[in-house]
């Protein structure tokens, strides 16, 4: 029943599909290219990967925005050997006086717990801006590295990590990813390491969200995927239905970050409602 | 053995670009035509794209414009072309529709039946449906015309089969996903089994959207042999001989097709009106 296992030639299929559509929006909003911000993470690395693919590594844009003394060294250094392996030009771009800027405002320490997640979430918007500043530079696409795990618990920040043109690798699940960098080459240390958003020192994915992606895919696959209630999906995997209330949760309270702004509806032509344009067209 | 020579035209048409998805057809046409082609077919909806929204409403003139078009270019070729496009009805509704082209005329318009509206389709919002499955008859034999879901039904194979085709045609914008190209084969393979009929598959190629139309085209043999595939997503041109004459051999043992009698097609009617709730006897 579950099934996240991509096989081969799903894989290679996926691959395809992938590198078609980044190069289809490249092209038919006639841009000159993309940029990629480069965590040295897995999803980052996929997507540069696959984009340098698409477009030819000269069109592609990768942008290192580290914070020093927070971003891990390991990351860092894992990210200028991919560009060096791919051969896609880049820059590196610490954004520290950036962060501080924003930090004099706040009214106490930066380590407090009530200000911890507003300045953390300064940091994926200050890359956003520096994305969008070379994306329109030149003419570029912003590539989103978001994914599917992500998107449904709503583990990004909203107009920070999550703004982009287009989610390439946002219909799959992080133990996805895995399985398709595995497949295109990204070197194991990058696929092996620990996941982590990289907000402050020493942050994993899995310890915040409290349970390893293997896990929370395996309930996403069946709540989302299979269309399982809880209680089934507590069965099927062997798990306790707070295990999955609790990610269920996290599904539901996000839906704001997977849509654009509600509009009030006025006219009986509502652009988030009755308006229905692809936005792919000619 | 009597064949009919079909050009599988797997194209990429972009939303809403009728010029350009007219001149990629006519590009098709002419292709075919120098490669021997009798029938041309091209993808459902080839001339405004699939999953085009909104875009129907606006472009449905243009998309007739270039049907005319491409009616003007059949006066003077050899093959006949089939092309998915929008047609408007006098009361002003739409159609998902494929239109038969040849010498110069339109020969025949199927409208697509089982519209879809799961999922990511939204078909009723703009189409009305189709009400039969016909027969057309062409220089080259009897074609029957199947639009995508069409084919994810029997009975819609059932009925060309009863009304005399020889040949089975399903043009279609089939999205990608996870195992799709296999469940596909699967469905095209049993309508062929079950009516001992060859089966011509055109898909849509590219992407549209975030959407994958995945192309892989096929063409069965009667028997239910996979005789061509092309390739995956990418647009491809292939003109492949089908055989005509297979069915009229194996249905003189495979005798499954008469030995329907009207005791079960009425028991059918009755176990599908109880099941849909309508009043019955």
């Amino acid at each position: 029943m579950i099934d996240l296992e991509l096989r081969e030639k799903e894989l290679e299929e996926i691959r395809q599909v992938i590198t078609a559509s980044i190069r289809n929006r490249v092209e038919k909003v006639g841009l000159s290219g993309a940029v990629v911000a480069l965590s040295g993470g897995i999803d980052s690395s996929l997507v540069l990967k696959l984009t340098a693919e698409a477009l030819g590594k000269e069109r592609v844009l990768a942008l290192l925005m580290p914070e020093m003394g927070v971003t891990p060294d390991r990351d860092l250094q894992d990210a200028r050997n991919l560009v060096a392996m791919l051969g896609v030009p880049h820059r590196e771009i610490p954004i520290n006086d950036a962060v501080d800027w924003f930090a004099q405002f706040l009214p106490g320490s930066p380590e407090e717990g009530a200000f911890r997640m507003a300045l953390a979430n300064v940091k994926p918007r200050i890359r956003m801006i520096l994305n969008y500043f070379f994306a329109n530079l030149d003419g570029r696409l912003v590539v989103g590295t978001s994914n599917k795990t992500e998107l449904l618990l709503g583990y990004g920040t909203k107009y920070g990590d999550m703004a982009a043109d287009i989610y390439p690798i946002g219909d799959l699940y992080k133990t996805q990813v895995w399985q398709l960098a595995e497949f295109v080459g990204i070197p194991t240390g990058i696929v092996r390491k620990a996941p982590t958003a990289g907000l402050w020192v020493g942050q994993t994915d899995e310890a915040e969200l409290g349970y390893t992606y293997a896990q929370i895919d395996r309930v996403l696959y069946a709540l989302v995927d299979l269309e399982l209630s809880i209680r089934e999906t507590a069965a099927l995997l062997g798990v306790p239905v707070k295990a999955v209330e609790e990610i269920f949760h996290r599904v539901q309270t996000s839906e704001h970050k997977r849509k654009i702004p509600t509009i009030t509806r006025i006219s009986r032509m509502c652009l988030d409602k009755d308006w229905r344009y692809p936005v792919e067209r000619f | 053995m009597r064949t009919i020579r079909v050009a599988l035209a797997q194209l990429v048409a972009p939303l809403g670009h009728i010029r350009g998805n007219l001149e990629t057809i006519l590009e098709a046409y002419d292709r075919a035509e120098e490669g021997g082609a009798d029938l041309v077919v091209t993808p459902e909806l080839a001339l405004l794209g699939f999953g085009a929204g909104d875009i129907y409403f606006d472009k449905v003139q243009q998309n007739l414009e270039a049907l005319e078009r491409i009616r003007e270019t059949s006066r003077t070729r050899r093959a006949w072309i089939a092309v998915g496009f929008v047609e408007q009805d006098a009361h002003g509704f739409l159609y998902n529709a494929v239109a038969l082209i040849g010498n110069g005329k339109i020969q025949g318009i199927h409208r697509k039946v089982q519209l879809v509206n799961y999922r990511l389709f939204d078909e009723k919002r703009y189409f009305r449906r189709g009400s039969r499955f016909d027969v057309f008859p062409t220089p080259f034999g009897r074609v029957g015309f199947l639009i995508c879901e069409d084919a994810w039904f029997s009975e819609p194979a059932r009925i060309l089969a009863f009304r005399g085709a020889e040949l089975l045609v399903v043009p279609s914008a089939s999205p990608y996903d996870r195992g799709k190209p296999e469940i596909w084969e699967d469905f095209l393979r049993v309508r062929v089994l079950d009516n001992q009929l060859p089966v011509v598959f055109v898909n849509m190629a590219g992407i549209q959207d975030g959407v994958a139309y995945w192309g892989g085209s096929m063409a069965f043999s009667a028997r239910g042999e996979r005789i061509f595939q092309a390739p995956f997503l990418e647009p491809h041109l292939e003109v492949v001989s089908v055989d005509l004459g297979e069915s009229r051999l194996l249905r003189r043992r495979d005798i499954r097709l008469r030995e329907i009698t009207p005791a079960l097609v009425e028991d059918y009617l009755r176990a599908f009106r109880e099941f849909s709730g309508e009043p019955h006897d």
